[in-house]
């Protein structure tokens, strides 16, 4: 076997315990952009060429609620701009050896790939990293499209009694969860939810959930500064 | 334009920004420094982000464009939390999430 094959293989391996979890994800943003009343071509569309899937089941969802075009698609930005972040941390251990592929590795960049390559992948010896980061995302990318097409299926014969909706917020609640590590991650959330209660119902066209979020972030920085002026102080 | 057009270039418009955050970095890497305050304001987006598409869900029922309080959603957002929390797992969170708000609704039909 190549060491190309089997570096992909590895990275494969390494998420393949990740997989159970993006199962029931994949059919919620499929079922969302059913419910939308788009069906097969759309939401193929959306995962192959969006392929992140926090901002495809956003989007969605803020879509069929009637939020303006450019709400739509800031919120969806503002959520992956998490990417930027991953592919800024990535960018010293994977660019210098990406030679040729190094303008399209990003599209690989999901937040399991890049925590599976940033924390087990680096750390092998016997695979290379380019291939073994691709490897990763193929093996979730594949059951991202499957499933996504399987919710898109099954969607349009949920019927309404079920709040089948509310599963939007839940998969977002699961993915929250863990990133809430510091004392600062928990007054931003804390911050956004209640700008988000407030602002939501109150702004138009779904204005308030951008607002919420920045408003969040905002407070997350200036109490970063705080602290970091104060360590400098003492 | 027609809502099929429109979503098409909402998944475009989508992808070609998504595509560009991240791939930029790891392109250009060792050419263009990204400022400190981008990336403290940065650091926050998770926190931020997913709370503000947690809550109005968590809270709200919404017809017509009108919001309205739901007693089921919030007490089945709460116990979807605790769960999140001590399991971090998004499927069995998702599960108990939808469980907690059928048995909610069951409730509230029965006192009513």
């Amino acid at each position: 076997m190549s060491r190309t094959v089997h570096s992909m293989l590895v990275g494969a391996r390494d998420v393949a315990a990740i997989v159970p979890g993006i199962i029931p994800f994949g059919l919620v943003a499929g079922a969302a952009v059913a419910s939308a009343g788009f069906g097969l071509a759309e939401a193929l569309g959306m995962s192959l060429l969006v392929n992140a899937g926090a901002s495809q089941l956003a989007a969605t969802s803020l879509f069929a609620e009637g939020a303006s075009l450019v709400v739509v698609i800031g919120t969806a930005l503002i959520v992956n701009a998490r990417m930027f972040i991953y592919s800024t941390s990535l960018a010293p251990t994977i660019s210098p050896l990406a030679g040729r592929l190094r303008p399209f590795l990003g599209h690989a960049l999901i937040d399991q790939s890049y925590a599976a390559t940033m924390t087990i992948g680096r750390n092998r010896e016997d695979v290379d990293l380019v291939h073994y980061y691709i490897g990763s995302w193929l093996c979730l990318a594949s059951v991202w499209q499957v499933t996504n097409v399987l919710g898109v299926l099954a969607g349009s014969f949920i019927p309404a009694e079920w709040a089948l909706d509310f599963a939007v917020p839940l998969v977002f609640l699961a993915m929250l969860v863990p990133t809430l590590r510091h004392r600062v991650d928990i007054e931003t959330s804390l911050v956004a939810a209640f700008a988000a209660a407030v602002l939501v119902p109150l702004l138009p066209l779904q204005t308030g959930l951008p607002a919420a979020i920045l408003l969040g972030m905002a407070w997350g920085a200036a109490r970063e500064e705080q602290t970091a002026d104060r360590e400098v102080a003492e | 334009m027609s809502e099929r057009a429109a979503f098409w270039l909402v998944i475009l418009v989508l992808a070609t920004g998504t595509l560009l955050l991240r791939s930029l970095p790891i392109w250009l890497h060792g050419t263009v420094p990204t400022p400190r305050w981008l990336q403290r304001l940065l650091r926050h987006v998770p926190a931020a982000a997913l709370t503000a598409l947690v809550v109005p869900g968590s809270l709200y029922t919404r017809t017509d464009g009108a919001y309205a309080f739901a007693p089921a959603r919030i007490l089945a957002a709460a116990f979807a939390l605790l769960v999140a929390w001590r399991t971090k797992n998004m499927a069995i969170t998702l599960v108990a999430g939808m469980l907690a708000l059928w048995a909610m609704q069951a409730a509230m039909a029965l006192i009513a």
